[in-house]
């Protein structure tokens, strides 16, 4: 196989030349549909009144940069995880500290609640992401009921269980992502096509069925099907990193947040780029996004300590959410859409409604 | 005697030509099964069927306007229904 001859009249230099004209072709076939912008579509639609949003608690607890949170489907519970490898699980209407382990890795930069509420997988420096199950003795001891699920040849910097408890879906620095069995560990499933490292993945809502999308260093996002592995749909758009990826609530669409300062929108069944959030005020990366449950409204996290929230379909910028001391790592709407959760390397947890 | 060490100035002169020659041949194998992958990843997603920006935009202006009343963060929603409006004094246990 390592040496596989050359199929009859296929050269290096034809095999080159196919791939030169298909990336044109596609370039062609995605032109032609662009007959009008999203923006123009949405002349028609009212424009948004002022939003009234602003922090209504405060989760302090972390002694360092917090990375990563993700809401519990219950909408009051979230886990959050930071660079000094604690990972604390808060009930945020009391701001109580339910749970909370300390692994024994720095950079804890990915973090997920399982659909059960039972347990929360994270993993970051580690190479690993591993699944704990969330007791209802405070007494016991987490640690030890830790279960590496997740063996990467590099650092973890996304995971999220697919739609049971026995399922986990990563992203790597190692330019990979790949599904795993809770229970046993196996390796289920590899992608590859990511020519750097992988930042971020989201998997489409349930409805939409099974696939995937991912954002990485190659400035690409990649949209996978879980079952086959392979990539179906590529967007290069992006000037630099892409760090966050987001699927738009129908599943139709995704977000996309980039270390080139802008935002963007792409929309699956036209397979092209629909809307580019940027402002020339706006000139620090932005490292997480998300939707509101319309899907109306993006809240896009920046490295300018601040909160941009984009009218999805206009793409005017609403609102900005003042109030973390320090860089945005994760947004995420809660379940029912009532509230939004920030993480920041300013140490805290802000939710906002 | 010397017919051994022609033989086995035969055989050196033969690798030292054919070595090369392979290693040329495997890098180029692996930048072949490169181009063939992404010459088969292009075919893939250039049959993909798309739909005009009019028509996906369309769609996702119908979306939001559907869901719209029953986004808390787009409407806002009463301060008695929203227990994060609803800020309690803390009490230590």
């Amino acid at each position: 196989m390592a040496c596989q001859g050359l199929q009859s009249g296929e050269t290096l230099a034809s095999l080159k030349k196919e791939s030169d004209s298909l990336k044109k072709k596609l370039e062609e076939e995605r032109g032609k549909l662009n007959d009008i912008e999203l923006h123009q579509v949405a002349e028609k639609v009212e424009m948004l009144g002022a939003l009234s949003i602003k922090t209504k608690r405060l989760l302090k607890g972390h002694g360092n940069k917090v990375l990563c949170m993700d809401w519990c489907k219950d909408k009051r519970r979230l886990v959050s995880s930071s660079q000094d490898g604690k990972v604390i699980v808060w009930d945020a209407f009391t701001l109580n500290k339910e749970h909370g382990v300390t692994l024994p890795c720095t950079w804890v930069m990915a973090c997920a609640y399982a659909p059960s509420g039972c347990a929360v997988a994270c993993g970051g420096l580690d190479n690993k992401c591993s699944v704990f199950p969330l007791s209802l003795d405070k007494n016991e001891n987490l640690s030890a009921k830790k279960k590496a699920v997740a063996m990467h040849t590099n650092y973890v910097s996304g995971c999220t269980f697919t739609n049971s408890d026995m399922q986990l879906l990563t992203s790597s620095g190692d330019g990979t992502c790949a599904l795993w069995d809770v229970e046993s560990g196996q390796l289920l499933q590899s992608f590859h096509g990511h020519t750097a490292d992988v930042l971020s993945l989201d998997l489409a809502p349930s409805e939409t069925g099974n696939t995937f999308v991912s954002g990485g260093s190659d400035k690409k996002a990649n949209v996978w099907d879980m079952r086959s592995g392979q990539n179906i749909q590529s967007f290069e758009s992006h000037e630099s990193d892409i760090n966050c990826v987001k699927y738009y609530p129908s599943g139709d669409a995704f977000a996309s947040a980039s270390d080139d300062s802008t935002c963007r929108f792409y929309d699956l069944r036209a397979d092209r780029e629909v809307a580019v959030y940027q402002k020339d005020s706006v000139i620090f990366g932005a490292s997480t996004v998300d939707f509101s449950l319309s899907g109306r409204l993006l809240f896009a996290g920046y490295n300018d300590y601040t909160i941009n929230v984009w009218d999805v379909l206009k793409g005017t910028r609403v609102s900005v959410l003042f109030g973390h001391e320090n860089r945005v790592s994760r947004v995420r709407v809660s379940p029912d859409g009532t509230a939004l959760c920030s993480a920041s390397w300013d140490n805290t947890l802000r939710i906002w409604a | 005697m010397i017919f051994s060490s022609i033989k086995l100035l035969f055989v050196v002169l033969h690798y030292s030509v054919v070595l090369p020659r392979m290693s040329s041949k495997a890098h180029s194998s692996n930048n072949i099964a490169h181009a063939r992958r992404t010459v088969q990843q292009l075919r893939i997603e250039a049959s993909l069927e798309r739909i005009k920006v009019s028509k996906a935009s369309a769609d996702l202006m119908n979306y939001c306007s559907a869901h719209a009343r029953n986004d808390p963060l787009l409407m806002g929603i009463p301060t008695s229904d929203n227990p994060f409006k609803d800020k309690k004094p803390c009490t230590i246990l």
